[in-house]
């Protein structure tokens, strides 16, 4: 999916990470530096606590370092603690504020650097994802899409905010703990260090395992989870068929598994902890024996045999955590991978500068073929049958200001010529071009055609929101006036004041479902309130019974008579009136004129027109 | 979907959860057992070191040292198999204890009535099968576990404490209310918060599919701008949010981990006084020390999980409200005696079923409805004969088939199969003698033998591929790469939903059922498909009662009667040609179809 490509923008992992990490990098970077100050802070106290009891109780002489010993000799000298041994509460209640300080510090840095790092990576991503061409949509299923940019994105937060972070964290957390460790006796802490890499090294491999077999939980609970949904889903079949017992044992049978795939992972991880615990108590005894022995030689003081007790103590959690840590990473390549795979899509990209173009010339469409690229999604009106194209030759004009009507079965081409026109897809070069008065249509920027194309979609989307804010969806400042009076062109006010909440009614709300027929009318209203020199109505008005249909096009002649407007039926009531009429058939034109010229030419359009007839359909 | 419960269950609805902890109960009190002894033991490890340090190097002796060593494996063997037995077995009682409460889950819904379905969306039941039981079965393995461990821990330190040195014990004792504070406040305002993350998680996965599925009117609109606007208002509002959530959960450990140094500050000013004073000796210092260090994370793993109570609370609560729905169509004792349950059918009692069909004056209101859609309605279909039911896309045109196929029972009259009323014969009786071919196909992943068997799991292959050949899929699946065991994708994806469209008839033919059950789909398929359907449409319903939610105009014409739904009610009622005559409702949504059809007709030609 990830092909090595020197035009991709993003074509290392590491790129894409900067890229990711724009503005969250500092945050992150402050993090690490406020974790290593914590991390040396906390060493400090079992240093503290070793010269307390060496020197403070016991009678050794203190060996600090300079800042420390200045320190004592300005509190007036180690005997001067001796009397008010409160001044050492003292010092680690001030180290502990400080400390705590960091600590919040590192703690927020980190979490602000993460939530900083998924707001701009999933506004990058929505944002690009609408700049992505048509055709990319057809050839990518939304829930993988929804899923790379969810869970994919989770995966990449944890490599950088927990993962990598960690690791250098932790890196450092473990030297330096190694380096007060030495300050107390080089030879135990060889034996310490000893310890590390064979923890990390059978953590590591542990969770190589573990990861693996984690998958497999997690393939395992995909199924059991479909059983469930197909079962939830297909309620109907299963009580029809009065398939209950079968269900049941169907999914017994694969919660055993999973449950059994569990148990498996369970012992493993079980086994982990309990390996560990092993080996850091046999750990903790060597230093506990060894140490009390060096005690007792004299080569180190009882408060150095304390503090290191803690020093090793603290280094266990680091030291273990290493490994699982550096086998998790290697999910997130991956991830990013998929990631790259979108931001990589080259986007509908502009060949000029935006310009405003003046459209309200005829448009015309001049020897224009076109074929779907191959990997079709299914999609209605828009099949491509093998290697047959869409739209075949064709040549029209459709005449500014009028009313242009195109007849068309299914597959005839005549959504698509309206998505040329959208510029939704382009044409190939050398076949054949669209115009716009003068102007070749690839001259005129996207973003300037569809503001000025109003086209009403053949399956109506409407967005989760209200109505009303469905309606003025183009134009945030709408008024109310404007969308009812939109609303009433489109025959839609009644509906809606037919909804308790009126305008304000939630789309998708429970309990108001939208019929079809409500939805185009929805969608037209949607774009009759942008106002535009172009409209198209493309089969908007098949879910709506003929007089409303009437209606309709009665109030656009009215609200809507300068516009250019195309208008596409099956229904030759709706068309018959428009000044010129087109007949699509296979990707041609097959006929064209008024309504009495085609009714004379006893063609095509004549057939249609008897089948549509009231004796037609009573035949 | 569903309104949240008003009422709250007592102790956090712990007791409704009982009956399912009930076989494991001696293994769970066997794992609290190995649970407080593993904390008496981590709480003994610092008398170790305090016998090192008062006994050895103060009286400047090794000789304890091998007894010390060897008492120490010893332990730590101990504890080690301790840790590993408890951490598995607290593993498998969560395991088992999901898997038992999601069985539990699953076999319930299997028993429950279309109302349910229908108030309820999938993914919401989905959510109460399969998340619910995971959370309560957290509760009663791990959460215990956490909440026994440390709990135990913390009396056992705090006993040691106490007998060790009554004065100092006390002064870290002082610590334990301000931290119980500090983490209960914050816990609680953690959990609003994380709540609000999640529902600010499930808009954004909303947003990209809005952005995804809703592309083309985005184009087209031109609204880009103001839909990235939108988006980035979420995704802002959830950085806040989580930020805020962040910084909760941060002044927690901050807060706890500055106590743990307040202790050990505590400990170091006023025990160190003792241990000069010659009070205390040294190696009791340090223990005090650890002890003092290690009592706060303890307690707030106390405090966690008594907070995570009221949010595990929620989940019982949902558990408990599906298992307590009852089922609205509930088969008679005296029935269920004779012709058994749904998982325990007696076949041997049931009658054959002939196919014909009576309302008999049927008054009929949805559960959740505020009207009746049915008044007063009779109708009777003879065995063999159609039902076509058209009107809009929800008009509710299926109440008439949920009637007939008992998911629900009229509220007055009655309906009788063969002449006797339906409720005296049990559900799967009736069930097992119709067949249901939706509108859209439903398959189940697995291969096209498992799928055609569905209805009958005895078929042969030989009959499967006659039913094949009958609804003319035959060609379709011979063309498939292992022909029957052919895996057809989760839900059929592997298949075009034409394809699936035949499957799904085949399925139903091999069911032999009396009663025959259409609801036609909408969408558009190839021509030749088309054919194909209308024909197994026809092969189907030949000889069989039919009742049909009817889209495709031969369908319709077809049909002995036909049943016109506007709004939820009958409007219409008759053959084709009366209600053409009447030109009423029914000639209205007949012909604004057959504008569609005449154009297809003219252009690809009627053959």
């Amino acid at each position: 999916m990830a092909r090595k490509n020197t035009n991709e923008l993003y074509s290392t992992h590491t790129s894409l990470l900067m890229r990711l990490l724009h503005g969250s990098k500092r945050y992150f970077l402050l993090g690490i530096l406020f974790a290593w100050l914590t991390s040396l802070l906390d060493l400090v106290n079992p240093r503290i606590i070793s010269f307390t009891v060496d020197s403070v109780i016991g009678t050794a002489v203190p060996s600090l370092p300079h800042i420390f010993e200045s320190l004592v000799n300005k509190l007036g000298g180690v005997d001067a603690l001796r009397l008010h041994i409160g001044y050492i509460a003292i010092l680690v209640i001030l180290i502990a504020v400080i400390s705590g300080l960091m600590r919040y510090t590192f703690r927020m840095m980190n979490a602000k650097g993460q939530e900083v790092m998924l707001q701009s990576t999933r506004d990058l991503l929505y944002g690009h994802i609408l700049s992505l061409p048509l055709t990319w949509h057809n050839k990518n299923h939304t829930g993988d899409i929804i899923q790379r940019c969810t869970s994919d994105v989770d995966v990449i937060r944890s490599f950088l905010a927990e993962q990598l972070t960690a690791l250098i964290r932790m890196a450092v957390q473990i030297l330096l703990s190694l380096y007060f460790m030495i300050g107390i006796s080089p030879a135990m802490t060889g034996m310490v260090a000893l310890f590390i890499p064979v923890i990390v090294l059978f953590s590591y491999f542990f969770h190589v395992r573990i990861e693996a077999s984690f998958q497999k939980v997690d393939e395992m609970e995909g199924q059991l989870s479909a059983v469930a949904q197909e079962n939830l889903t297909g309620v109907r079949v299963v009580r029809a068929f009065g398939r209950e017992s079968y269900e049941r044992a169907r999914f017994e049978k694969k919660n055993d598994e999973y449950t059994g795939l569990w148990d498996y992972l369970m012992k493993l991880l079980s086994l982990f902890w309990a390996t560990g615990d092993a080996i850091s108590g046999l750990q903790t005894l060597l230093i506990l024996i060894v140490g009390a022995n060096f005690c007792l030689s004299g080569r180190i003081t009882v408060g150095g045999y304390i503090a290191f007790l803690s020093y090793s103590a603290m280094l266990n959690g680091p030291v273990r955590q290493l490994g699982r840590v550096i086998s998790g990473m290697s999910r997130a390549g991956v991830s990013i991978d998929r990631i790259r795979y979108i931001l990589n899509s080259a986007p509908e990209h502009e060949t000029e500068e935006a310009t405003d173009a003046d459209m309200s010339g005829d448009i015309v469409f001049d020897h224009v073929t076109f074929r779907y690229e191959k990997p079709e999604k299914e999609d209605g009106d828009e099949k491509a049958a093998d290697d047959v194209p869409v739209l075949d030759d064709v040549s029209m004009v459709l005449r500014a200001g009028q009313v242009t009507g195109i007849l068309g079965s299914t597959g005839s081409g005549k959504s698509t010529l309206m998505y040329l026109l959208c510029r939704l897809y382009d044409l190939p070069e050398g076949q054949g071009e669209i115009r716009i008065g003068e102007r070749r249509l690839p001259s005129i920027p996207r973003d300037c055609v569809r503001k000025q194309v109003g086209i009403v979609l053949q399956e109506p989307y409407l967005f989760s929101k209200t109505l009303g804010e469905n309606i003025a969806i183009t134009r945030k400042d709408a008024s109310q006036t404007e969308i009812e009076r939109a609303a009433r062109t489109a025959v839609l006010d009644e509906t809606i004041t037919r909804f308790s909440k009126g305008y304000e009614t939630f789309v998708g709300e429970r309990g108001v479902t939208l019929s079809g027929g409500q939805k185009q009318r929805t969608a037209i209203a949607q774009t009759l309130i942008r106002k535009t020199p172009i409209m198209i109505l493309d089969d908007s008005l098949s879910a709506v019974d003929a007089q409303t249909d009437a209606r309709i096009r009665a109030e656009l002649n009215r609200e809507e008579g300068h516009a250019t407007r195309i208008l596409i039926s099956h229904r030759i009531n709706s068309l018959m009136h428009a000044d010129h009429i087109i007949v699509l058939d296979k990707g041609k034109v097959v006929e064209e004129g008024t309504h009495d010229e085609l009714y004379a030419l006893n063609g095509l359009y004549r057939k249609i027109c008897d089948l549509q007839s009231p004796e037609g359909v009573q035949a | 979907m569903q309104k949240e419960p008003q009422k709250t269950l007592p102790f956090f609805g712990v007791p409704k959860v009982l009956p399912y902890v009930k076989p494991y109960r001696w293994k769970i009190v066997f794992m609290v057992f190995l649970g407080i002894l593993s904390s008496l033991i981590d709480s003994i490890y610092p008398l170790f070191n305090q016998h090192i340090i008062n006994h050895n190097l103060a009286e400047h002796t090794s000789d304890t040292l091998w007894i010390i060593t060897v008492a120490y494996i010893l332990v730590l063997a101990f504890q080690v198999w301790n840790n590993y037995y408890s951490a598995y077995m607290c593993s498998r009682m969560e395991l088992w204890m999901n898997r038992d409460l999601r069985n539990a889950a699953f076999n319930h819904l299997q028993t429950l009535t279309f109302d349910y379905f229908n108030r309820n969306s999938v993914g919401y039941i989905h959510a109460r099968v399969m998340s619910d039981s995971g959370r309560i079965g957290e509760l009663v393995s791990w959460r215990l576990m956490d909440f026994v461990w440390s709990g135990s821990y913390v009396v056992c330190v705090v006993a040691v404490m106490l007998v060790t040195n009554l004065r100092l014990a006390l002064m870290v004792l002082c610590l334990v209310p301000i931290a119980m504070v500090i983490v209960t406040f914050f816990r609680r305002k953690l959990i609003a918060q994380n709540r609000r993350i999640r529902e600010l998680n499930s808009t954004i996965s909303g947003d990209f599919n809005e952005g995804i599925t809703g592309v083309r009117a985005i184009k087209t609109l031109a609204v880009e701008e103001r839909m990235n606007g939108d988006f980035q208002k979420d995704t802002h509002e959830m950085k806040r949010e989580s930020v805020r959530a962040a910084r909760t959960s941060t002044l927690i450990g901050t807060g706890v981990s500055f106590l743990s140094s307040a202790a050990l500050a505590l400990v170091l000013w006023q025990g160190g006084q003792l241990t000069m004073e010659s009070i205390l000796q040294l190696g009791t210092l340090s223990v005090f020390m650890s002890y003092a260090m290690s009592i706060m994370d303890p307690l707030q793993n106390c405090i966690n999980v008594l907070t995570a109570m009221t949010t595990i609370q929620v989940n019982i609560e949902r558990f408990t409200r599906l298992m307590e729905t009852e089922s609205s169509v509930v088969d008679r004792k005296d029935v269920v005696e004779k012709y058994g349950d749904t998982f325990h059918p007696k076949r041997e009692n049931w009658e054959e079923l002939g196919g014909r069909v009576e309302f008999r004056d049927v008054t009929f209101q949805y559960p959740d409805g505020d009207e009746p859609v049915l008044e007063h309605f009779s109708l009777t279909v003879e065995k063999g004969s159609s039902v076509a039911i058209v009107g809009e896309t929800g008009a509710g045109k299926s109440t008439l088939v949920n009637l007939v196929c008992r998911f629900y029972e009229p509220t007055q009259g009655q309906v009788l199969i063969d002449d006797r009323d339906a409720r005296e014969r049990s559900q799967l009786w009736l069930h097992s003698h119709i067949g249901y071919v939706l509108q859209t196909p439903h398959l189940f992943s697995g291969s096209v033998r498992e799928n055609l068997q569905y209805g009958r799991p005895d078929a042969t292959d030989e009959e499967i591929w006659h039913a094949l050949d009958l609804v003319s899929a035959g060609d379709v699946v011979r063309r498939m790469e292992k022909g029957l065991d052919s895996d057809v994708g989760e839900g059929g994806s592997m298949l075009s939903s034409g394809e699936r469209q035949l499957l799904s008839f085949a399925r139903a033919i091999l069911a032999d059922p009396r009663i025959l059950v259409l609801d036609e789909a909408t969408s558009s398929v190839d021509t030749v498909t088309e054919k194909a359907i209308q024909k197994a449409i026809q092969t189907v319903t030949e000889g069989r009662t039919s009742f049909m939610i009817a889209h495709r105009l031969s369908t319709v014409v077809d049909a002995d009667t036909i049943l016109a739904v506007k709004d939820g009610k009958i409007v219409e009622q008759g053959s084709h040609r009366e209600l053409m005559d009447r030109h009423g409702y029914y000639w209205d949504l007949f012909t604004r179809q057959y504008v569609d059809m005449a154009v297809d007709m003219a252009m690809h030609g009627e053959e």
